[in-house]
């Protein structure tokens, strides 16, 4: 017992890094606080060892802590990706002026960052519906406390309170279909449910209750419409460093959790070499064609609704909410292409997206203002930051020669493998949509004059530097995406499944 | 089996008619000399029925908090100690990094000033 969990606690060290970390960090709030600073760099240095670690496991598949959680491709994969941006949020909380307000109460925030990023990491291995629901909360519980971390802001509260109302709704009725699975199946392990579902005796209606149950919890992480209403409140007031953790990682680790309890729990691991793009249900209840309708209408409303938004938190709140739609689309195939592409996906959205929301925050730390009318003439009075929005948002969009066109490309062609023709249609329709609003801001930074006494703006370079860091792989990948393909391919193993 | 339970069963009985015997007996012989006062809800506590949108300090969530908190430390250490002998250094081991990080949590709360009423 003691020599298994010895063994469990070497295969865990990137969470237990991040644990140290979050100590470390916590004291270390208390004494330095007269240089609060000093925590983001500890904590920044902690993410990167507990990254290192991850790459360690390369390779790896295995089960620890009896099955609780699993150390394979899958969830390294996730681990990396998740511990860049949170890399990157802790640069990005350096230069903003709204965190920088708060001094006295960085250690805290820097702790609880590092406690999300563990939450997620946890999320990213769970194959256990106890371990599911125990991550969910840790990384949920983080991101209220920041969600309304600036509490001198009356938007920055309101946020976290209906993040909180929202999450502790969807979490508890997550918990609800957990407990009827369980009762289903009599096994908590993913594996377990699987066998119990192989022999074919779970009643139907109660099994697809307890599925849509947890697809709530799901559906709320990675905000997908009907989940989707706190998204837009808690993106526009929380702190913009938030935002944009929440927009990428934490949508990350739910599509993680949920590609993990989907492939593991409901594919029939007997039918080995399925054609490409079917997935056999050991339930028989086509998952997929509920996915699909939850795909289709997360996108549409999240373009659709963009397309009226002002406030550019906002818009990429809603715009964050239509890429969920797209990704889910991969989910419906299930396919190893699918999943790939989804994958795939992910590495490109984190670019454009962090880059999309660093452009937002410099401007907010000069004017002021997040308001679509501030970005008029932008274009002329800071050129660089200007076209870096442009090669943010035309890859958001996800035209060439950006990553964006490459992550579309994959997720479509592999819709159209799959024949799944008509929601690869609505895909491209809903891409088109989205053009529109992107463009709008595109507009207004280039073919609008400047309101007022508007002269050039100047940036501090370490804030441009980042941006170009964020940039260049948002063209280079559009171009040269060999290796993030090659890298998604080699993730798609996970443990229990051959 | 059952029979085990006798002694409870009848302890139990005991008590609930002490109870009873007890309160009737102070109502047919104790003095009875009744004032508005005395015939509130709570003679020297708060009024039963007001607003119930009053502010509380967040002092009591605090201590409610930290009281969970440090209870449930205690309740985890009792299995540990009963059991202490058989699960020799690996189980002392694991008890001291789990009390660490409480003493990190307790060292935070002790100088953010958590532990201060005003």
């Amino acid at each position: 017992m003691v020599e298994q969990i010895l063994v469990s606690v070497s295969r865990f060290l990137p969470e237990v890094t991040l644990t140290v970390t979050f100590c470390v960090a916590i004291l270390g709030g208390l004494i330095f606080h007269k240089h609060p600073k000093t925590v983001g760099y500890l904590a920044f240095i902690g993410i990167l060892v507990s990254i290192f670690c991850a790459v360690q496991q390369l390779g790896v598949s295995e089960s620890v802590f009896s099955g609780m959680i699993s150390v394979d491709p899958f969830a390294v994969f996730f681990k990396i990706l998740i511990g860049s941006v949170a890399l990157i949020i802790i640069a990005f909380s350096f230069f903003s002026a709204e965190v920088l307000t708060t001094v006295r109460r960085m250690g805290e925030y820097f702790s609880l960052l590092v406690a999300m990023t563990l939450g997620m990491f946890l999320m990213a291995g769970a194959s256990n519906l106890l371990m599911m629901v125990l991550a969910l909360e840790l990384t949920s519980l983080s991101s209220y406390i920041l969600a309304g971390y600036t509490k001198e802001a009356a938007d920055s509260s309101e946020a976290s309170l209906k993040y909180i109302l929202y999450g502790a709704l969807s979490s508890g009725v997550m918990l609800y279909g957990v407990s009827i699975l369980y009762g289903l199946t009599g096994a908590t392990d993913f594996i377990g449910v699987n066998k119990a579902l192989a022999l074919g005796t779970t009643s139907h209606v109660s099994l697809l209750v307890a599925t849509i149950f947890i697809i709530v919890g799901f559906g709320y992480k990675i905000s997908a419409v009907p989940f989707h209403f706190w998204t837009p409140d808690v993106y526009e007031g929380a702190p913009i460093t938030i935002t944009a953790f929440l927009s990428v990682a934490s949508k990350a680790a739910g599509f993680a959790m949920m590609i993990r309890f989907f492939k593991v729990t409901f594919i029939d691991t007997h039918m080995v070499g399925l054609p490409s793009g079917m997935w056999a249900s050991v339930s028989g209840f086509e998952w997929n064609k509920l996915l699909a309708i939850l795909s289709v209408l997360t996108m549409t409303l999240g373009n659709l609704v963009a397309v009226w938004q002002n406030n550019l938190k906002r818009l990429l709140a809603y715009s964050s909410i239509a890429h969920a739609g797209y990704m889910l689309m991969g989910v419906v195939i299930l396919s190893d292409k699918g999943l790939a592409a989804v994958l795939i996906y992910f590495i490109v959205y984190l670019f454009m997206n962090l880059g999309a929301f660093l452009v937002v925050m410099m401007v907010a730390n000069k004017t002021g203002s997040e308001d679509i009318d501030t970005y008029k003439g932008l274009g002329y009075r800071s050129p660089l930051v200007g076209v870096a929005m442009v090669i943010f948002f035309i890859s958001l969009t996800g035209l060439p020669p950006t990553a964006g066109f490459i992550g579309k490309l994959y997720l479509f062609s592999a819709l159209l493998d799959a024949k799944w023709i008509w929601l690869a249609v609505v895909g491209a329709i809903n891409s088109v949509v989205s053009l529109y609003y992107y463009v709008r801001v595109l507009r207004n930074m280039f073919l609008r004059d400047p309101e007022g006494n508007a002269g050039p703006l100047v940036f501090p370079t370490p804030q441009l530097t980042l941006l170009v860091v964020l940039m260049i792989p948002t063209i280079l990948f559009g171009l040269y995406f060999t290796p993030i393909v090659n890298f998604a391919n080699a993730s798609l193993l996970m443990f229990g499944i051959q | 089996m059952l029979r085990n339970y006798l002694p409870i069963i009848m302890m139990m009985a005991v008590a609930a008619l002490f109870g009873v015997v007890m309160g009737k007996i102070n109502e047919f012989i104790g003095p009875k000399r009744p004032s508005e006062e005395k015939q509130s809800t709570y003679e020297s506590g708060m009024e039963p029925i007001r607003t119930a949108r009053e502010r509380f300090s967040v002092k009591f969530y605090m201590v409610a908090m930290l009281f969970i908190v440090f209870d449930i430390e205690v309740v985890f250490l009792y299995p540990w100690a009963v059991s202490y002998k058989h699960l020799g250094v690996a189980g002392f081991a694991t008890m001291f990094v789990f009390i660490a990080i409480l003493l990190i949590g307790y060292f935070y709360v002790w100088k953010k000033g958590a532990l201060e009423w005003d």
